[in-house]
């Protein structure tokens, strides 16, 4: 008896890896494998059913490329063994309650695409598939629900027809239509607003960007006017119709999902991207399917699977990727180009790692190094010529992967082609993208050898060589008011005086405005001897932050006025050296010595106008904010925690950046976190960020607010047309900023409608608000 | 069961990096990693006696998740057209920044 475990085990496991590995490369055919191991399943049917069971289910959650291999599968055993089919369609009906209780909508979309193609392989029943599927479209109708959950069972329902629209067709015609009649009535009913807020780019010009609803309803419709002859699905069932045909069939039960809750989250609507057409890929290759065929929906939506599996190993997803089974019959570099820049650039954010693109597409250059490289220079001269109506959110994304893929390539450009831009307006979008690449690319030690490369027409886009200024010194440092104290301080850090020292000696400082109840001139003194000590690294500067880490606190604390002293000071030394600037914000932060609604305000004052529209101040933006974010989300954490435990628990892993933003590289903190009072003191310290960042975002949206309104009135009395380049970009930002804090955002909604977005505002602002609502609604 | 430095190793924010060049500078070593997340410190290996970098940094990140993402998507990619690797580390401790001179990539 004892010897019998582990045999079980390895035929359970025999078992598994034969399953698993069905369809791959063999020397047999596809058929006769199936065939085979519908075979050896058969014997083992009832002895190991249980397990057989739970080794399909994963196949059919985690393996969807292979799905009708795995539904024809099916098939054969069911032929076989009628009761195993019931069984495997009743634990599929429970598995997909499961998911989508759970909110695992891609899963559950898997699910339902398996159990439509068991009608194919004559499991399950026609007409029930036909309930099955109403069943969902009626949960699109029910009322009081968000258009969002409405739309996913729409999606659900038009994904999987293509598997099952011509056998539904056959058995039951009439229905189908009506269903599908109901579901145009829906699409011609529902609100689109949030399209504006999605878009990569906001012309349609050259190729039209749609709704994905839209898109998926028209590709079925045209499938639908063709008979459902697609040329797409492998279809394994048609080989064994012969055994197929006598199988008894199963009907589905009825499904009624689960109801809508508060706390239910829907996938977010997208927008479909498309970048090239048919005309653009050579015309001695395999054709690109028009944007309404069903091919380019069923061959993008397997390409988007190849790569959510597979992106944790960007080599393994290259190769996953160029090794596509259906790679002969599309031009495959191009449809796996526009695949991988359809999800860097989605927004509100791309479902993988920025840098995850950036080198998926270094390493598809390196497998294909014949093909690969000239079509992405095509793509790369496409988005180039369409960054022009491209969403600020996404041009900031081009920037930052091309910049970088440069610089895998020896900086290597034919920049040649597009001086173009030199002619434009500074604010063009094409401008502005070459400036801010350029500016990347030569971050201080690369200065010389990118100016080299270039050609000499690019000199007013190049960026001033990095560099630090001290304006104490010189001839006319010298006669500053405070550069004898500059003086006198530096040399007294270089002697490491102590942080009294220090704050004495800066109280010889004269001050030249003495109502401020703070003395800016010492601050900044201060500050610009220290960073300027600094300045010979970013770890440097970080070491005199530190050492004088508690007379800055005393300088500045709680003094907001103070605390843009420093910003001012940190511009004025490292204006040339924006990763400088960014960097050390972002410590200045992170220490406590401003605070993030400090760094709001300085970005939108009247001295860093010439700044605001570049792209390194909303990096600096957006690294305020969303640390601010995870500060609140940690301590929301960390009230949970100590909600549900009451015992003393050890916070270290939790604190460890939050203690950073209170005590910089002091990071071990223990919290003793017992009883109630631990839980009330945490909840104090969560509500009181939680105001602090709603406050903070209050404020963000109404200095944008202003600052349009401003622009609109001026236009107006002016009479000039107010979509300006400037306009555009500012609105963009306005819209980066709501989708970059979508989930903080959406809780103030109904306070931004009361408070700030009222109908006394001009509607063109009004609208951003109004779509980024429409998101989730 | 894991030995302390495995176990220091699996739940590391730090990274060694190696084959840099030795005019790589710390910015250059930000720039790219910074691209992975937030990155808490810099340490540039230098050279013992001559006190010049000499091929090796250490990367500490705040999160254990963005030094996963660099590992994943900097690991063999090219920093100052050199290909870099990147090993887990089980942390920074000081007099570890001194290479034994002479050769990159240390």
């Amino acid at each position: 008896k004892r010897r019998r475990g582990p045999e079980v085990n390895e035929i359970e496991h025999r078992l598994e890896n034969l399953i698993v590995r069905v369809g791959e490369k063999s020397t047999s055919s596809l058929e006769s494998n199936l065939e085979g191991l519908a075979q050896v399943l058969e014997t083992d049917l009832e002895t190991y059913k249980s397990k057989i069971l739970a080794i399909l289910k994963t196949c059919v959650l985690d393996a969807p490329e292979k799905l009708t291999i795995y539904s024809t599968l099916v098939g054969l055993l069911n032929a076989k063994n009628h009761n195993f089919g019931g069984e495997f369609v009743e634990m599929l009906m429970k598995q997909l309650r499961d998911e989508l209780i759970a909110q695992n909508y891609d899963n559950a979309l898997h699910v339902i695409v398996f159990m439509c193609d068991l009608v194919n392989c004559r499991v399950v029943s026609a007409h029930s598939c036909m309930s099955f599927l109403e069943g969902l479209i009626e949960v699109a109708f029910q009322e009081d629900i968000p258009q969002v959950r409405s739309d996913w069972f729409v999606y659900a329902v038009l994904y999987a027809l293509p598997w099952v629209g011509a056998e539904l067709t056959e058995k039951k015609g009439n229905d189908l239509k009506e269903m599908l009649d109901a579901i145009t009535r829906f699409l011609e009913q529902r609100q689109k607003l949030h399209v504006q807020m999605l878009r990569v780019w906001s012309g349609d010009k050259p190729h039209v960007q749609e709704e994905y609803l839209d898109c998926l309803a028209a590709q079925v419709t045209k499938l639908r006017t063709e008979n459902w002859q697609e040329k797409h699905i492998a279809r394994h069932y048609v080989a064994f119709d012969a055994v197929l045909c006598d199988a008894l069939q199963h009907n589905l039960p009825s499904f009624v999902p689960a109801g809508h809750q508060e706390t239910s989250v829907y996938p977010l609507p997208t927008v479909i991207f498309r970048l090239f057409d048919y005309t653009d890929c050579p015309e001695n290759g395999p054709v690109l399917p028009g944007a309404h065929s069903i091919e380019r929906f069923l061959v993008e939506e397997e390409l988007n699977w190849i790569v959510r599996r597979h992106y944790i190993d960007r080599k393994e997803c290259a190769a996953a990727l160029l090794n596509y089974s259906r790679k002969l019959r599309v031009p495959l570099n191009y449809v796996i180009l526009e695949v991988v820049f359809g999800q860097l650039f989605r927004l509100p954010s791309p479902p993988c790692p920025p840098l995850f693109y950036g080198s998926l597409l270094i390493e598809l250059c390196k497998l294909q190094p014949n093909s690969m490289p000239q079509v992405l220079a095509q793509a790369a001269e496409l988005l180039y010529q369409r960054v022009e109506t491209m969403q600020p959110a996404c041009v900031d994304r081009l920037v930052d992967w091309f910049s970088y893929h440069l610089s895998n390539f020896q900086y290597r450009w034919s920049w040649a082609d597009w001086e173009d831009c030199l002619k434009c307006d500074e604010l063009a979008p094409k401008q502005v993208f070459a400036r801010e690449v350029l500016v990347k690319c030569m971050r201080s030690p690369y200065h010389q050898r990118v100016q080299e490369i270039l050609p000499a027409d690019y000199a007013p886009l190049i960026p001033e060589k990095p560099q630090v200024h001290f304006k104490y010194s010189g001839e006319e440092g010298e006669k500053l008011l405070g550069a004898s104290v500059a003086h006198q301080v530096a040399q007294a850090i270089r002697n490491k005086c102590t942080n009294e020292e220090a704050l004495e000696l800066l109280k010889n400082c004269p001050n030249p405005d003495e109502m401020s109840g703070f003395n800016p001139l010492a601050i900044d003194v201060f500050v610009s001897v220290l960073l300027h000590l600094g300045s010979k690294s970013f770890s440097h500067s970080f070491a005199a932050l530190t050492r004088y880490h508690q007379a800055l606190k005393t300088l500045t604390e709680g003094n907001e006025d103070a605390q843009m002293v420093v910003l001012r000071a940190l511009y004025d030394l490292w204006k040339n050296h924006q990763q400088m600037m960014t960097v050390l914000v972002d410590k200045l932060l992170k220490m406590q010595i401003v605070e993030c609604n400090c760094v709001v305000s300085w970005i939108f004052s009247d001295e860093m106008k010439p700044q605001f529209l570049r792209q390194w101040t909303w990096e600096v933006m957006q690294s305020a904010l969303v640390k601010l974010s995870r500060h609140v989300q940690r301590l929301r954490a960390e009230l949970e925690a100590a909600d549900n435990e009451d015992t003393k628990e050890d916070t270290k892993e939790d604190t460890k950046e939050d203690s950073e933003m209170k005590a910089d590289d002091d990071d071990e903190q223990t919290v003793e976190s017992k009883s109630a009072d631990a839980v009330k003191e945490k909840t104090q310290k969560l509500r009181s960020a939680e105001e602090f960042q709603r406050n903070l975002l209050l404020s963000v949206f109404h200095k944008f607010t202003i600052l349009l309104t401003e622009h609109l009135l001026t236009s107006e009395a002016e009479g000039r047309d107010f979509n300006s380049y400037w306009y555009k970009w500012v609105t963009g930002r306005f819209k980066q900023i709501f989708l970059s804090q979508s989930d903080e955002v959406w809780k103030l909604c109904s306070e931004l409608e009361t408070s700030l977005f009222t109908n006394d505002i001009d509607s063109h602002i009004l609208e951003i608000f109004h779509q980024f609502r429409a998101l989730r609604r | 069961s894991l030995t302390d430095q495995e176990e220091a190793l699996l739940q590391s924010t730090t990274l060694y990096i190696g084959n840099l060049s030795f005019y790589t500078t710390e910015e250059q070593v930000h720039e790219l990693f910074g691209r992975a997340g937030d990155v808490k410190r810099i340490i540039m290996g230098i050279d013992r006696f001559r006190k010049t970098p000499c091929g090796f940094c250490f990367v500490e990140y705040y999160s254990r998740d963005d030094a996963v993402d660099a590992v994943r998507y900097i690991n063999g990619t090219r920093l100052d057209d050199r290909i870099i690797r990147t090993d887990w580390d089980a942390g920074f401790i000081e007099g570890r920044q001194y290479g034994r001179g002479k050769h990159g990539g240390q």
